[in-house]
């Protein structure tokens, strides 16, 4: 039987692969999907179980998954296996690379948290003076942002503030507020700190994946086929045109090496899978720029104070519960001189109780004050924008390969004092609001996880306008190779504050209608 | 068919080559042309699905803690004697709740540290014998012969706040500590005794995953057999 043949080789099944095949293949255009993992059967993989009867009471299995601290014994099975596909980093820069290979990728499991960056993102070096502008802006990119929310029925409320742009909502009708969460607003508001709700994207059934909402349009269509378990070790290129032909790969159960053949190549594996790729198959590197500007954001600093009227299981109806949204509200103007640049957004949450590691203390002595804060509590945390520098990078690490002979990567990501200053002040401001509200602080920190904790790698193949400084151009689309798109995060040249999602699907959105277009033209 | 043709026939049927075989019992007229005989495929899909069971039961089997205890063998005896002591202390039975003692988490932390990766297995052993030699130096016993007012003595200033669970201080003793009471909460409240006493108590789960959650197997494991 003949093979088959393809127009567009997709590598990777996620948000941005499924948006590709979605948009090619309605476009009559023929694609293949390679995913590196097994698709998941929900109904097989899944099961309820009570934790005493996992293998490790809860525990994780000691010594598996080190860097992922989202990981658990419940969920260890959806996470890349750091043996198998390791990578290192310098011993004082920890790097918590957080992988799903399944069929899908990430998209299972994303907290749904969906938001536009705004122009203080896109134009962030117009305002901060730090790297490079994007080469598009929030006008560039808010029809496709519409199409997406619209597609992943994204819930909000339409604020009107520039730095927190509203979108195509599901009209929600939020709960009033309860009187904790008012006094915060009230007291925020003081400080001209808005105040909102969270924008999430309901999905359907539940689900807000490419596997339920991109992935099956694509298939419908009849021009999309999908392989499993396989494994891409690299692009392959024509000797005579210089451009990319298709991909080599690896198949995960029996390792039979095998190459399949496109006219253009579309990367969407995830930031660092992509970025990977590119660098051991040695292609699309003339500016040096691969690699480098690897920024996510910091998750971790927090304040948690107790409501004093709810303490000793005193709450009355009303007093607490629910939670509010605080969009970026600094640096939101060149005028406006920190000593840091960039901003953070803040989650409120009311009605939640103490953990045990707050208090030095043990025993019937550390449950009583356990009993006391018991669904008293106001907790406050941030998503801090890090700076995107050169210096925080991926390469290929020569003397470590994974389970299927691949080179993997060293990854060399340290916070700077911008960030030091950034998580400080929200720590104090969080803290003097909860202060000013008459709560008792009982936990305060400024710490922040290792980099790429928050799941939300984005850059090392940064899009600009001129090739020496940029991987890729406005399209996604490589300036060295016009056969080859990365949509997925790779391309982001800021982070923001914003969970990447919405930018990343209206990318690949907008990138893979202008691969259509340029495919009818015959320019690729 | 005769009794002794139809014994013939089931032996073949239990023999690994019995399709080829029974074709050619079967193909009883002699002057029937002679056909290639098909080359005996060993374990095709189709051969399986002819002797698959239709309906298999699933029987009932307990976990082993209801029926076996954790042998301990990693600590020595004094760390292990410090190690209950400890966690009868961090985690007594509380509130018709049991205690660390009463759901063997000492037994299965001994497990448990005995699999870690080797600095965990260190942090707990030093941090045992550091404990016991605290207590020897300060009140001339063993950890686990002290009692309330000296064992606090020992543990209070080495207790720290700390913000997330995996935030861990970088001084050795405090470390184990530190772990050593997150691990004991663990055991202990995700226990099988913790589960029943709290199912019998009406109260909710006050930690982990409500008593259970969804366990996700491993989802098409390479197979390196």
């Amino acid at each position: 039987m003949p093979i088959k043949e393809y127009d567009v080789l997709i590598v990777g099944s996620g948000h941005s692969g499924g948006m590709a095949a979605k948009i090619l293949t309605e476009q009559g255009i023929s694609c293949l999907m390679l995913n590196a993992g097994p698709e998941a059967d929900y109904e097989k993989d899944r099961s309820l179980k009570a934790a005493h009867e996992l293998p490790y009471r809860g525990f994780n299995k000691p010594g598996r998954l080190p860097h992922v601290f989202q990981a658990n014994e419940f969920n260890a099975n959806q996470w890349v296996d750091e043996k198998e596909v390791p990578y290192t980093t310098p011993e004082d820069a920890p790097y918590n690379w957080v992988r799903v290979r399944l069929l899908g990728g990430r998209s299972l499991f994303w907290a749904r948290q969906s938001f536009r960056l705004s122009d203080l993102e896109f134009k962030a070096a117009d305002i901060d003076g730090s790297g490079e502008n994007w080469p598009i802006s929030l006008s560039d990119m808010a029809p496709f942002y519409s199409r997406v929310e619209e597609i992943f029925r994204v819930s909000g409320r339409k604020e009107g503030l520039p730095q927190f742009p509203d979108g195509n909502f599901i009209e929600t009708n939020y709960p009033p507020d309860s009187e904790s969460l008012k006094r915060f607003t009230e007291l925020a508001n003081k400080r001209s700190i808005p105040v909102s709700k969270n924008r999430s994207a309901l999905g359907k059934d539940g689900l807000a994946s490419s596997i339920n909402l991109l992935l099956p349009d694509a298939l419908a269509t009849g021009k999309l086929d999908i392989v499993q378990n396989a494994i891409v070790r690299e692009i392959s290129v024509d000797k005579d045109t210089g451009l990319a032909n298709g991909a080599h790969f690896i198949d995960r159960h029996s390792r039979r090496e095998m190459h399949v053949k496109a006219r253009v190549v579309v990367l969407a594996a995830g930031t660092l899978e992509s970025t990977r790729l590119l660098l051991n198959s040695k292609i699309c590197n003339s500016s040096g720029v691969m690699g480098h500007y690897l920024v996510d954001q910091m998750y971790g600093v927090s304040v948690v104070a107790s409501v004093p009227e709810a303490q000793d299981g005193k709450t009355k109806s009303g007093l607490m519960g629910g939670s509010s949204f605080i969009p970026r509200f600094r640096n939101l103007t060149k005028d406006d001189k920190r000593n840091f640049i960039k901003g953070y957004c803040m989650t409120i949450s009311s009605g939640g109780s103490a953990s045990p590691n707050f208090f030095p203390s043990y025993g019937e002595e550390l449950q009583t004050k356990l009993d006391r804060y018991a669904n008293s509590c106001v907790s406050g945390g941030i998503f801090g924008e890090r700076v995107a520098l050169y210096s925080n990078h991926v390469r290929i690490d020569k003397n470590v390969v994974d389970k299927w002979g691949i080179p993997v990567l060293h990854i060399e990501a340290r916070d700077t004092q911008n960030e030091v200053n950034l998580r400080k002040d929200a720590a104090d401001t969080i803290e003097e609001i909860f202060h000013e509200a008459g709560w008792e602080v009982i936990c305060k920190t400024d710490q922040v996880n290792p980099p790429g904790y928050s799941i939300h790698e984005v850059g090392t193949c940064r899009m600009g306008d001129d090739p020496k400084k940029s991987v890729l151009n406005k399209w996604c689309q490589s300036h060295d190779m016009k056969n080859l798109f990365v949509v997925d995060g790779a391309s982001f040249v800021t982070c923001g504050w914003q969970n990447p999602t919405m930018t990343i699907l209206s990318l690949s959105m907008r990138a893979s209608e202008y691969l259509a277009e340029q495919m009818k033209q015959r320019n690729v | 068919m005769s009794i002794k043709r139809r014994r013939f026939v089931q032996s073949l049927l239990l023999t690994p080559a019995a399709p080829v075989a029974l074709a050619a019992v079967q193909a009883t007229p002699a002057a029937a042309p002679q056909q290639p005989q098909p080359v005996p495929q060993p374990n095709t899909p189709a051969r399986q699905l002819s002797r698959q069971p239709q309906s298999v039961p699933r029987l009932p089997v307990i976990h082993p803690d209801v029926a076996a205890k954790t042998d301990q063998h990693f600590f020595s005896t004094e760390q292990f004697a410090a190690l209950q002591k400890l966690g009868n202390v961090l985690m007594p039975p509380i509130k018709g709740n049991p205690g660390a003692l009463d759901t063997g988490a000492p037994e299965f932390l001994d497990f448990l540290v005995s699999v870690s990766p080797a600095d965990r297995q260190k942090l707990y052993q030093n941090g045992l014998d550091r404990l016991n030699a605290l207590a020897k130096k300060q009140f001339h016993a063993p950890f686990a012969e002290l009692n309330a007012t000296q064992l606090d003595s020992i543990l209070r200033p080495l207790l720290v706040v700390r913000y997330w669970p995996e935030d861990f201080p970088s001084d050795p003793l405090k470390n184990f500590l530190a772990q050593a009471h997150q691990d004991f909460r663990t055991a202990t409240t995700n226990s099988r005794e913790w589960a029943e006493a709290t199912a019998k108590s009406g109260h909710r789960f006050t930690r982990g995953f409500n008593g259970q959650g969804m366990y996700w197997a491993p989802i098409d494991p390479i197979s390196e057999g």
